[in-house]
């Protein structure tokens, strides 16, 4: 039986694991601020001095879920998410940079998506919501949100630019993107050329 | 043109990259009723290791997003596209069939991606069995055309309530899903699967039973199923 001490100690141990899995998960806090000024410097020729990118084919990544933003630095680091622009700007960052840049672009507001093909919206909006049953298309909303926020495990896709958005879907179609949770792969290819187009538009057209 | 001058290289370049993995690892195939030998829940290692485990319903739901997309955010699934209503189900049987298709035991293609073991930690299954156990079952589910209710019900009766329960209830304990308030859609192809042995998975007594089934009689019994409702639990 045991006795009261070893259930203390036990309780301690407990909780120095809790401490220690905390810490780690939390290793790095990043700091807005100092994003600021690193993505002024780093970023902001492409994405916009907010994330804002003017640019199509550059992702915004204002409002993006941190977790996210966080994880896709991390691949381009580490190779997992190959990208010929990336991977060189992102060797110099430390992890603290990274986490202070994720932090800085996730508080930015994203501003209004550009949709460039309105008569694809119904079918977008179908898509998005509904999915294709037929060909085993799960609906988008089911991880990114009814409203494209995204969430801590997925990310926010509503307001991007089209051109970044099936520029993605065909890498994870093809296999030159396999970073991630592996089911976009899927979905791209399940996905007609049509309903990628359609999908895209309505993902810009969210707010 | 730029293209043209930079397409020796290119050429090149692909032969000396590996081909970029674009398929999804296509599903394993275990073997199942049809092979000699099998026995209806032979414990898989994934599975009896899960069973040992207390799923945690808070984490569960955080792993349940990327099901949503089918199965629906409150988890009744699609009738009309043949997903089926998780709600409420025993999580026994929820772990026992998504463990299959993970192995390949059930055939199904078109879950089997975002069930695989690179998609969805083993753990997971446990915790996303114990979210979905406690949702509500939703009373909306799809019914079958209610033609032939005494058929259905006598069908229900003799052939099926001693393991699927008098009200459809289901057995955890025995792998017995729930089939109360399941859509009749579904309901209709997974029995018809069980009885044409392409429900790979499915308990041989079961089989023995349906042996003598027509499709009107799938349907009658499917109908029924799908309109039982068990009693409020106390």
């Amino acid at each position: 039986m045991k006795t009261a001490q070893t259930r203390a100690l036990a309780l301690i141990a407990l909780c120095g694991g809790f401490a220690a899995a905390a810490m780690a998960a939390q290793a790095v806090k990043g700091d807005p601020a100092k994003g600021k000024a690193l993505a002024a410097e780093a970023c902001a020729s492409c994405h916009g001095p907010n994330g804002n990118s003017e640019v199509p084919a550059f992702p915004k990544l204002a409002g993006q879920q941190e977790s996210y933003l966080l994880q896709e630095l991390a691949d381009y680091k580490s190779g997992a998410r190959a990208n010929e622009i990336m991977t060189p700007l992102v060797a110099g960052l430390s992890e603290q940079d990274m986490a202070d840049l994720a932090a800085f672009f996730a508080k930015q507001d994203s501003s209004d998506g550009v949709v460039t093909n309105p008569a694809l919206l119904a079918m977008g909006k179908r898509v998005y919501l509904q999915g294709n049953d037929k060909n085993g298309v799960p609906s988008c909303d089911g991880c990114h949100e009814e409203n494209g926020e995204g969430s801590k495990r997925f990310p926010r896709v509503a307001g991007q630019h089209t051109e970044y958005t099936l520029e993605q879907m065909k890498q994870y179609a093809t296999g030159k993107r396999t970073n991630g949770k592996k089911v976009m792969r899927t979905v791209a290819e399940r996905l007609t050329d049509e309903e990628a187009k359609a999908v895209a538009e309505y993902m810009a057209s969210l707010k | 043109m730029k293209t043209s001058l930079h397409a020796p290289l290119l050429v090149l370049v692909a032969a000396l990259v590996p081909p970029a993995q674009a398929e999804p690892p296509a599903q394993p195939h275990a073997p199942g009723i049809e092979s000699k030998g099998y026995v209806w829940n032979q414990q898989d290692p994934e599975l009896a290791r899960l069973l040992a485990r207390k799923g945690d319903p808070d984490k569960g739901k955080i792993s349940y997003e990327i099901c949503r997309g089918c199965h629906k955010a409150d988890a009744a699934g699609k009738p009309e596209a043949g997903y089926p209503q998780l709600a409420g189900q025993h999580p026994a049987v929820l772990i026992k069939q998504m463990v299959d298709v993970r192995a390949g035991r059930r055939d199904s293609p078109k879950m089997h991606p975002f069930i695989e073991h690179d998609v969805v930690a083993s753990n997971e299954l446990a915790d996303i069995a114990a979210y979905l156990h406690g949702l509500p079952v939703p009373a909306s589910n799809g019914k079958g055309d209610g033609r032939q209710p005494d058929l259905g019900r006598h069908l229900y009766d003799r052939d099926c309530a001693s393991c699927h329960g008098a009200h459809g209830e289901g057995d955890g304990a025995k792998f017995y899903p729930r089939v109360a308030g399941q859509h009749y859609n579904y309901l209709y192809r997974e029995t018809l699967e069980s009885r044409d042995k392409g429900r790979r998975n499915s308990n041989p007594e079961m089989v023995m039973v349906l042996k003598h089934y027509v499709d009107s009689d799938v349907a009658a019994v499917s109908d029924y199923m799908s309109r039982l409702v068990p009693p409020a639990k106390p």
